[in-house]
């Protein structure tokens, strides 16, 4: 489903990826790993097409880093989900209606959009918050917020940069054991953090660890 | 219809949410429209001003004192006959006469016994044939026929109302053209303002998958409605200044104010306008 062949993305000094090689197929659960400045977060971008390797190339499905047009990407964003450690609700919009701008966006129907978001926010735990500001939530509640968002468009693949940093450890690991849930109905997920402790929580992920923009072991 | 919907109503929302940055965008809109407005209002009274002057050119025809009247009333028929002229008037002696006397207060049959003074015609041209180069044109026709003894016209009168009337027209354009560049940038940069505070919105818009015309229409949307509100604004202002003048000033100035609902109409359309590029130029930078 994801194939980096022979990728390489040095956005800046300092910071990118070299030479990346490896795929990852539908419905995997994988943990990317690795210290500050490893490349984890420049390896998530490439997949969002926020960033394009100047060397090699990033397959998505049918979409091709080296071959798509601009106008193309917000259609491979629909098929992909994020989240990120500062969660990037929209502060002056309720939980509803953050959840379902991914929808407008995408060019659904008021009913469908209806449905949807009211059955995401249920399955995240937030069916009884939707008139809820983010500011009036805890960090664990928006990031499940942030998670709904990304999950109500059906995405083939969930991406999560640091999804825990602000939330203590409890609410970390249930923030991993929702991934995990996702992850067994179909959805790939990709997470990338610093916590090893969440990384034992999901039985069979595969773990890539990098180190100075290269991946340094695949388990 | 749903997706139209939602960003007429983000458009909508987007003006309450924007509150200070899009209530300055306002007054920003209204101080471009006032300018414009009243640059519309002076250009408009100056020009019809110099019109004015313009519709007092007369042409006479001064006709040979050998002439008969047989040979006026055929010359009289002709002039009426040309499309060019608007009116004529004929003048006999007797009444040139009677002028003179009105004019310089003695008779002149008193002082020379016998009317020196030819039987004259005085034309009005049409609005278009009052310039230098047509009247040149006609003056010359009539000065062929056989009956005219001479055609005289202020020529330096419509030289110099030429030149000035250029001059004006130059500076109406050049100032209207510097009043809406700079309209248009300030309106531009007030938006862009307020669509910097609301940033975070079209990165995260973008990360959902939405299409740049997805995350601009809301913005472009607001801003056009920022540009009708301010309009709105700019003519209450301008409504009630010309209200004040023309009630309580006009003994001072001599001055009506007159402007027709077209024009406030107008002034409407060019806000919307004004926030309709204003803000499509503001959102370009952001995306």
């Amino acid at each position: 489903m994801i194939s980096f062949i022979n990728a390489t993305c040095s956005f800046r000094k300092n910071a990118g990826v070299k030479n990346l090689n490896f795929s990852i197929d539908d419905g995997e659960f994988v943990f990317l790993t690795g210290p500050s400045g490893a490349g984890k977060s420049t390896l998530l971008r490439l997949i969002y097409m926020d960033l394009f390797p100047e060397k090699g190339k990033v397959l998505i499905r049918d979409y091709d880093s080296a071959k798509i047009k601009d106008r193309q990407i917000p259609f491979l964003r629909r098929k992909v989900g994020m989240i990120f450690q500062d969660f990037q609700l929209l502060k002056d919009r309720n939980v509803y209606q953050n959840v379902a701008i991914s929808l407008y966006a995408s060019h659904y129907k008021t009913r469908e959009i209806k449905s949807r978001v009211y059955d995401i926010l249920n399955q995240v735990g937030l069916g009884h918050r939707v008139h809820h500001k983010p500011l009036e939530l805890s960090g664990g509640e928006q990031q499940r917020v942030a998670i709904a968002r990304a999950l109500v468009k059906e995405p083939i693949v969930l991406l999560a940069d640091e999804p825990t940093g602000n939330l203590d450890p409890r609410v970390s690991i249930e923030l991993i054991n929702l991934l995990y849930k996702i992850n067994k109905k179909g959805t790939a997920v990709i997470v990338a953090t610093h916590n090893y402790s969440l990384i034992k929580r999901v039985p069979g992920a595969r773990l890539i660890q990098m180190n100075d923009g290269e991946i340094a072991s695949i388990t | 219809m749903t997706i139209l919907w939602f960003l007429f109503k983000e458009g909508f929302k987007g003006l309450l949410r924007s509150k200070y940055s899009g209530a300055f965008s306002i007054i920003i809109i209204a101080i471009s429209i006032i300018m414009i407005g009243f640059g519309y209002i002076i250009a408009r009274d100056t020009l019809f001003m110099v019109e004015n002057i313009r519709s007092q050119f007369d042409v006479d025809i001064f006709i040979l004192s050998t002439a008969g009247s047989d040979e006026i009333i055929a010359f009289d028929k002709k002039l009426r006959q040309m499309n060019e002229i608007e009116r004529v008037i004929y003048i006999s002696p007797e009444t040139a006469a009677k002028k003179f006397k009105q004019e310089f207060g003695e008779d002149i049959l008193d002082i020379l016994d016998y009317n020196p003074l030819p039987p004259s015609f005085t034309i009005s041209l049409k609005p278009i044939y009052r310039n230098l180069m047509s009247v040149e044109a006609i003056a010359n026709i009539l000065q062929r026929d056989s009956v005219v003894d001479e055609v005289k016209y202020r020529k330096n009168f419509l030289i110099i109302l030429e030149k000035y009337q250029r001059i004006i027209l130059a500076c109406v354009l050049i100032v209207f053209a510097v009043l809406t560049l700079i309209s248009i940038i300030l309106t531009s940069n007030s938006i862009k303002m307020t669509i910097f505070a609301r940033r975070d919105i079209i990165s995260t818009m973008k990360l959902i998958g939405a299409t740049n015309r997805f995350v601009k229409t809301p913005f472009v949307i607001e801003g056009t409605l920022e540009g009708g509100l301010g309009a709105l604004l700019a003519s209450l202002i301008i409504y009630g200044i010309i209200y004040v003048q023309n009630t309580y000033l006009q003994s001072f100035f001599d001055y009506t104010l007159n402007v027709s609902y077209q024009y406030y109409i107008a002034l409407l359309l060019l806000g919307s306008f004004l926030g309709w590029v204003g803000s499509r130029q503001a959102i370009r930078r952001f995306l």
